[in-house]
């Protein structure tokens, strides 16, 4: 068992298994519901998904859904972020603060964040302030979480050898706090990331009059399911495109990190 | 003047907290629509009793079947998935990318191919602890140390004995976290998808309530949810310490947060 | 090398070679060729007798133990216990002792001493009272039920070293045992394992970086070079036992300490 899992593949193995993979799940995609052995009013081919894709794009109802998601994707993103990480910064950096504060947010992460959705609703009605609220309040404990974690590794140690050189406090921040922290802070952007952008297809999934969510919601409801697969396609192809992007980000700016 | 100990500042806060949703909707500080008071929102609750308990039941079925998929499945790829280096650099970073899908997205279909009865809500919310509960038990399984394995088979271990006395016992800290993590995701998940498109459980309650604007039934609900939250999360914390006897508190603190694969915590959104 | 000749003849556990290793090598399997780390060991070690093996680090001295303890191979030459050769881990015949980390943080004190028993089905008072038995020699009575987290790092190692005893082996091999503990605790340790060793009567080979306590331990110094890992000098430690603290401070002592840097540093 041990000298099984020390077999070592090559890179080229690895992309071709992988490859086959996917050859194979896309395929039978296509294949199955062709051969009549899934029923296509179920899982239509892929390539009656992808020409959907094409037809959807060009819609201007469309279009706007997805104008309007990313804004709230944005705003939510630019409102929770300042706020979460001045939160997360005040509970690592304050001892106090953070006895109280730390042992309540594993309790946070129990909790479903959606069953406030209804206060949201109450507060705001049913429009674009409320799905930005809702996302930014599911994705603040996040980032509360992810800065004081953040603030913790940097190592009190570099911080002394900053002091004992006579750096100022500025200098601290810039110099030690900022580096030591970089690789965590975009690890930590990235799934804020994630969250906030669960939190605006929740939010618009359970009740709204436009959005992606809302759209895809309701080719579900209507069993339309080349519109749904199609939406669902390309929502997670920008998830998973964006998570990468920002991972390179994060390699490259960790290669001192061991 | 010295500061109150941590523990009482919480519980001064929560006293806090339900003193003002008694007194702001009663003195008219906040509309009821708004804000029910608490003596209203526990007095449905109390009538309600039956209504609450029946969607609850069902609320924990769906909950104790996707536990099973999330925590089963997951904690066993995981193991597998942490275990085989094999394994590990094939399917690791496939998995990783797979997580930054908001889940939440493939509930529609399951309601198409499922129905909006209990087994979309099962499925999708076994998926939906699956990734999280996976990545955490791969992360687990290989912080063993290999010195362990040392030395078991220099007293002589087989190999038989090596898993069994070994790397079982190893691997209990990841399995619990794995479970406690899986089950409050399966609920998290489940209460989403009642809330979303169903026609039972506690979630469903909430809806229906929100749509005819009877708030402090809206408020009843959330109340049970959030009571059963936090009582599964105290629950698995204490039979993790009372099983865990053995483990470092430094380290117990740590592993109580494998949420974090790395240093930040994992998606547990919604 | 003359000690070689007689190899096979002696098989006796009191007297005689309780370990002979004869011509080897390894190599490290590697894309080009592969990076040898032992080349051409040999050595004996008398039964009874206290040896250190010391050199700078990846000489591949701990290779060289866990090949005497069977767990791992060699490319090259073999390795006798008493006259047998090693090819697999024997409990019985060859105890290892590693560092603190290795005790298991799930088991107490007593279930880790008693580890290498309930693997053979030892009958649990049969192992309660052996256990017992051991955790008074290391010093520890009144431990038993703790886990190591509650044990402090030399706690730790007199477990361990009750652990690898406990089977009564003839041969007790320690890779580094004392390295994580701080100065003190490890003269201490170092003090107490040549108590336990003067009543046990084992064979120990020993593995360590630091001179102090090589020369301190030992009756016989093993200087291995830079990798590929050769023995290059064999050192008689002729003062005389009971070792005292004081030792340290003398000619002799300070001359063999010397003798061996000498040798450490001119094979880097």
């Amino acid at each position: 068992m041990v000298r099984f899992s020390e077999v070592a593949m090559t890179r080229a193995q690895i992309t071709l298994i992988r490859s086959v993979l996917l050859a194979l799940v896309l395929g039978s995609w296509e294949l199955l519901p062709r051969s009549g052995l899934i029923n296509p009013l179920l899982l239509p081919p892929l390539s009656e998904v992808l020409a959907m894709l094409g037809k959807l794009i060009g819609r201007s109802d469309v279009q706007e859904a997805v104008a309007v998601t990313a804004s709230e994707v944005v705003v939510a993103f630019i409102i929770a972020v300042p706020f979460g990480a001045a939160a997360g910064i005040a509970i690592a950096e304050n001892e106090y603060l953070g006895e109280i504060f730390k042992p309540m947010l594993f309790y946070a992460f129990s909790i479903p964040k959606s069953i406030f959705l209804p206060l949201f609703i109450l507060v705001f009605g049913i429009g674009f302030q409320q799905k930005v609220a809702y996302a930014a309040f599911s994705t603040a404990f996040v980032v509360v979480m992810s800065a004081a974690a953040a603030v913790e590794s940097v190592r009190s140690e570099h911080v002394m050898v900053a002091r004992s050189y006579g750096a100022t406090q500025m200098q601290v921040l810039w110099r030690v706090y900022v580096p030591s922290m970089l690789p965590i802070l975009l690890e930590a952007l990235r799934i804020s990331m994630i969250f906030n952008f669960t939190g605006v297809m929740i939010a618009e999934m359970y009740a709204s009059r436009t959005g992606v969510g809302h759209l895809i919601n309701t080719w579900g409801e209507n069993f339309q399911m080349p519109q749904l697969l199609a939406g669902v396609i390309v929502l997670s192809a920008v998830a998973i495109l964006f998570n990468e992007g920002v991972r390179a980000l994060e390699a490259r700016c960790s290669t001192w990190r061991t | 003047m010295r500061w109150p100990s941590p523990a009482a500042v919480r519980w001064m806060m929560l006293a806090a907290l339900l003193v003002l949703w008694e007194v702001l909707p009663k003195t008219g500080a906040l509309p009821e629509l708004l804000l029910p008071p608490l003596s209203k929102t526990l007095a449905v609750l109390f009538t309600d009793r039956y209504v609450y308990f029946a969607a609850l039941l069902v609320t924990l079925y769906e909950v104790a079947l996707s536990m099973l998929i999330a925590c089963g499945l997951g904690i066993l790829t995981g193991a597998l998935v942490g275990g085989f280096a094999v394994l590990r650099n094939l399917l690791l970073p496939v998995f990783s990318s797979l997580y930054a899908v908001p889940i939440v997205i493939l509930y529609p279909i399951f309601t198409a191919w499922f129905g909006i009865g209990s087994s979309s809500k099962i499925i999708f919310a076994g998926i939906y602890g699956f990734f999280p509960v996976m990545l955490s038990t791969a992360a687990g399984i290989r912080t063993i140390d290999p010195q362990f394995l040392l030395a078991a088979r220099s007293m002589g271990a087989t190999l038989t004995q090596q898993i069994t006395r070994v790397i079982i016992p190893a691997s209990v800290p990841t399995v619990f976290a794995g479970l406690r993590l899986g089950g409050a995701l399966a609920i998290i998940g489940v209460v989403v998808s009642e809330m979303l498109t169903a026609s039972a459980g506690i979630g469903y309650l909430v809806t229906l309530n929100r749509t005819i604007l009877d708030s402090p039934r809206v408020f009843a609900g959330i109340l049970a949810i959030f009571v059963l939250a936090i009582a599964y999360h105290m629950l698995a914390r204490a039979i993790e310490s009372r099983v865990l006897v053995w483990q470092a508190a430094g380290r117990r603190r740590k592993s109580s947060s494998p949420d974090t694969s790395a240093t930040v915590p994992a998606p547990v959104a919604a | 090398m003359q000690h070689l000749a007689n190899l096979t003849e002696r098989r006796d556990r009191t007297s005689g070679h309780a370990i002979e290793v004869a011509h080897v090598s390894h190599v490290y399997a590697g894309a080009d060729g592969g990076v040898p780390a032992l080349h051409d060991i040999s050595l004996s070690v008398e039964a009874g007798r206290f040896v250190v093996i010391v050199g700078p680090s990846g000489c591949g001295k701990t290779s060289l133990l866990m090949m005497m303890a069977g767990l791992r191979g060699q490319s090259q030459g073999t390795i006798l216990c008493h006259g047998k050769p090693i090819l697999e881990p024997d409990p019985k015949r060859v105890g290892v002792i590693f560092q603190e980390a290795s005790l298991f943080p799930w088991l107490t004190t007593f279930d880790n001493i008693e580890f290498p028993l309930s693997l053979r089905g030892v009958p649990r008072s049969e192992r309660r009272r052996r256990s017992q038995a051991m955790l008074s020699l290391v010093g520890l009575e009144g431990f038993g039920e703790r886990y190591p987290h509650e044990l402090s790092g030399g706690m730790k190692q007199r477990v361990s070293i009750a652990r690898g005893l406990v089977q009564d082996p003839p041969v007790l091999l320690m890779d580094e045992p004392f390295a994580a503990l701080d100065e003190q605790t490890r003269m201490t340790m170092g003090h107490e394992l040549l108590r336990i060793w003067s009543t046990a009567s084992k064979t120990v080979v020993f593995v360590t970086h630091s001179l102090t306590e090589a020369v301190y331990l030992a009756d016989e110094v093993l200087v291995m070079s830079a990798r590929p890992g050769r023995i290059v000098d064999r050192i008689e430690v002729t003062l005389p036992r009971p070792r005292t603290y004081e030792m340290m401070a003398t000619d002799v002592f300070g001359r063999l300490r010397e003798r061996i840097w000498q040798q450490i540093r001119e094979t880097v």
